[in-house]
């Protein structure tokens, strides 16, 4: 009897907490405007791969207030990196009568998750913005209603390696700390699966090589060379610091200075694998104040690699510029609702073809 | 819960030596079929250290910088990461329960500490770092709170605990992202963590020759001891062992199973609060993906090292040798520079088989 009692107490505790934050939410998306009242159009309903990715909770808390600033009625959903998860809420999103969709796709390894969402949306003539992960323009282009906000994602990649040879050209010798006259460096990369991770990757190395050899410089070597893929990647897909750390720390057992063999450049897809092996370089005596700097070089921009920059733990870092992606977007959206061509108001130097968006990327070495 | 299937008469003496000689002279009054079985038991019950020695060699032969100091160092430190979670995680599996709410208390936990440990706070815009021993005690407070949630939901209402960490871990995970989403922060990375902090952690212990230990490793090797002494020497370490053989027994001579569960239960919490603590301070990056999957392996670790899923048995040596199998494994993975995408395929093999070896000798005892 008891226990039954404290459970009923406890359920609908439960309920009314979740039905006064839900409250709480809404009111806080739709500036308190009633549901059915005076927008009669559907919600917009905004798909991110994950919250927790440091970089889209940048664009997330910006497109939140954009759209809150242009009184549109929003809502955020959370695809907890998994593309079964996305799609059902989509389906939800439509069945409930969403206006707009804007689609942060987890899966961009084929066409087919995106091309699925395209058609849902086509058959309902409810207008989708992709944006951030890459979706192919095949995808885009078979929707009239449909477009993509991303930025290049080979150019990320590309600004990092030319940023990484460029350092290098001028620190020849800083960096080349056992005097062999090659730099032996160590990649990060932070999905296997990930178009942007695949090309950051390849690009971040190669580039950094073009540079090297115009300079009449050796290309880098990689620390290992028996590994043939000549990059560590984090094993969860999470690009995540910890996983840099791990690695790093290990490479750091076995390649030192005192064997002459010591990694003397870190590349990493993001700023996150980026600091997180600092933290490893930083354990073991580099990095820091007073220390040898080992050159690090992340993606992102964020917060904590600036002021990893700033204090010279870190060498640089390319910015995606958040705030640009989620004005681009609201920009897209409100086309879209009153009618205007979805590019209206769009930097035209930033459109590619008819159907995407660039949100140009910058170099960032510290202010 | 002795897991040597000797005979009573040979553990009545005492010293090591004399107990292997009593061993060799049964071995000789053995016939010649029970003397081999006899050493393939043998082989089996000491799988876990013999496949620890051929994975060691193996890759010692082919990289021998695997064995060198500062790689043992490596192995040894990254094992002592991972131990407290480990350790907190076996008391669930000793009361044939689990808990995959552990790798969200890790993370909850390091992003608390990242906020209150941190030179430019963004979460509480204003606040300078707080007295380390003030954190950790709150830290410690928060992961006791958890467990006691776990434990209580478990104990009480008698759910499945994969049913009640499931729910406390997608709790967790809700409120890890709002802490970060608070203040100035808008969910970014946590860092620039003080200096004090990031010395108690990850600072050195001492060095050998010019190789750093660092501190966490020292930290780890007293956590284990507190808890082989929990595990061994107290009531409540008896009461768990009890309640996870058999609840129904247990209660009847007179065990509290709830307080015994819930006791539990904060103690593994407390163990991940403490993960969490180092982790931060190891990684000095804390975001909502610190502490993802940590449960994972410390389960495998655990399972690894003999912690049975069947409830009542296990021993702290056996999760140290778990984990450190597991350690092993990685790094010398990492070290031959296996194709990651083997590597999957090679982890989840390592599991099976050591649990299937592993479970041999309780399936033998049945």
């Amino acid at each position: 009897m008891n226990v039954k009692k404290v459970l009923a107490l406890l359920l609908s505790l439960c309920m009314a907490l979740s039905l006064a934050a839900c409250g709480g939410g809404g009111g806080d998306a739709a500036s308190g405007g009633d549901d059915s009242g005076s927008k009669p159009a559907g919600e917009v309903s905004i798909f991110y791969y994950t919250f927790n990715d440091t970089y889209l909770s940048s664009v997330r808390s910006a497109m939140d207030s954009a759209l809150a600033a242009a009184g549109v009625n929003f809502n955020n959903y959370d695809g907890n990196n998994i593309q079964t998860t996305q799609t059902d809420s989509i389906d939800t999103a439509i069945a409930k009568g969403a206006s707009i969709l804007a689609v942060n796709l987890v899966d961009t390894g084929s066409n087919d998750a995106a091309q699925n969402i395209v058609d849902k949306a086509k058959a309902q003539n409810i207008p989708v913005v992709f944006f951030n992960r890459s979706v192919e323009e095949s995808v885009v282009s078979s929707y009239d209603n449909c477009a993509f906000v991303g930025t290049d994602y080979t150019q990320a990649g590309k600004m990092q390696g030319d940023m990484i040879g460029q350092y290098l050209v001028e620190n020849y010798d800083a960096v080349d700390l056992n005097g062999d006259g090659v730099i032996s460096y160590v990649m990060f990369k932070g999905d296997e699966a990930n178009q942007e991770a695949i090309y950051r990757t390849q690009y971040g190395q190669e580039n950094a090589d073009a540079v090297l050899t115009a300079a009449g410089k050796p290309a880098l070597k990689f620390y290992d060379e028996t590994n043939t893929n000549r990059y560590l990647v984090d094993q969860n897909g999470a690009w995540s610091a910890q996983a840099a750390t791990d690695y790093m720390q290990t490479i750091l057992s076995q390649y030192s200075e005192a064997n002459n063999n010591m990694v003397e450049l870190v590349i990493a897809n993001n700023d996150e694998m980026a600091l997180g092996a600092i933290a490893a370089l930083q354990n073991a005596g580099y990095n820091s104040d007073g220390k040898t700097v080992i050159p690090v070089f992340g993606v992102d921009a964020t917060d904590a690699a600036r002021a990893a920059i700033d204090n010279g733990s870190m060498i640089g870092t390319i910015k995606q510029d958040a705030e640009g992606m989620a004005n681009a977007i609201v920009t897209i959206i409100t086309n879209f609702q009153n009618g205007n061509d979805k590019f209206d108001g769009i930097d035209p130097s930033y459109l590619e073809g008819t159907w995407r968006v660039n949100i140009p990327y910058s170099v960032y070495t510290g202010e | 819960m002795a897991e040597q299937t000797t005979t009573p008469n040979s553990t009545m003496k005492k010293g090591p030596f004399r107990k292997i000689r009593a061993e060799m002279e049964r071995y000789k009054t053995l016939s010649k079929q029970d003397q081999r079985r006899y050493v393939t038991d043998m082989l089996f019950n000491n799988a876990m250290y013999i496949i620890i020695v051929l994975a060691i060699i193996f890759i010692a032969i082919r990289v021998p910088s695997f064995v060198s100091l500062s790689s043992i160092v490596n192995i040894i430190s990254l094992t002592a990461s991972r131990l407290p979670i480990a350790l907190g995680v076996a008391g669930c599996i000793v009361l044939a329960g689990t808990d995959i709410s552990a790798g969200r208390a890790v993370g909850l936990a390091a992003c608390i500490a990242g906020s209150l440990l941190t030179t430019a706070n963004k979460i509480f815009p204003g606040m300078g770092v707080q007295p380390l021993p003030l954190v950790i005690l709150i830290v410690v407070a928060v992961g006791a709170l958890i467990g006691f949630v776990n434990g209580f939901c478990m104990a009480k209402f008698k759910l499945h605990p994969y049913i009640v960490t499931l729910s406390t871990q997608l709790i967790l995970y809700g409120t890890i992202l709002l802490y970060l989403k608070m203040g100035e922060n808008n969910g970014q990375t946590l860092s620039s963590l003080s200096e004090g902090y990031r010395n108690l952690v990850a600072g050195t212990l001492f060095t050998i020759g010019t190789v750093a230990v660092p501190r966490y490793v020292l930290y780890a090797i007293i956590l284990a001891a507190i808890m082989w002494v929990i595990w061994n020497k107290t009531t409540l370490g008896k009461n768990m062992f009890a309640v996870g053989s058999n609840e129904e027994a247990a209660n009847v001579s007179g065990v509290n199973v709830m307080r015994t569960i819930i006791l539990v239960f904060v103690m593994a919490g407390i163990m991940y609060s403490i993960t969490g603590f180092f982790e931060g301070a190891r990684i000095a990056s804390i975001n909502g993906n610190t502490g993802f999957n940590y449960e994972a392996d410390a389960i495998a670790a655990c399972v690894i090292g003999g912690v049975s899923f069947v409830g009542g048995i296990g021993k702290i040596s056996g999760i140290i040798t778990g984990v450190l199998l597991l350690q092993i494994i990685f790094t010398g993975l990492n070290f031959l520079s296996v194709d990651q995408n083997i590597l999957y395929i090679i982890k989840g093999l390592v599991i099976l088989v050591a649990c299937a070896i592993d479970m041999r000798k309780y399936l033998v005892r049945k």
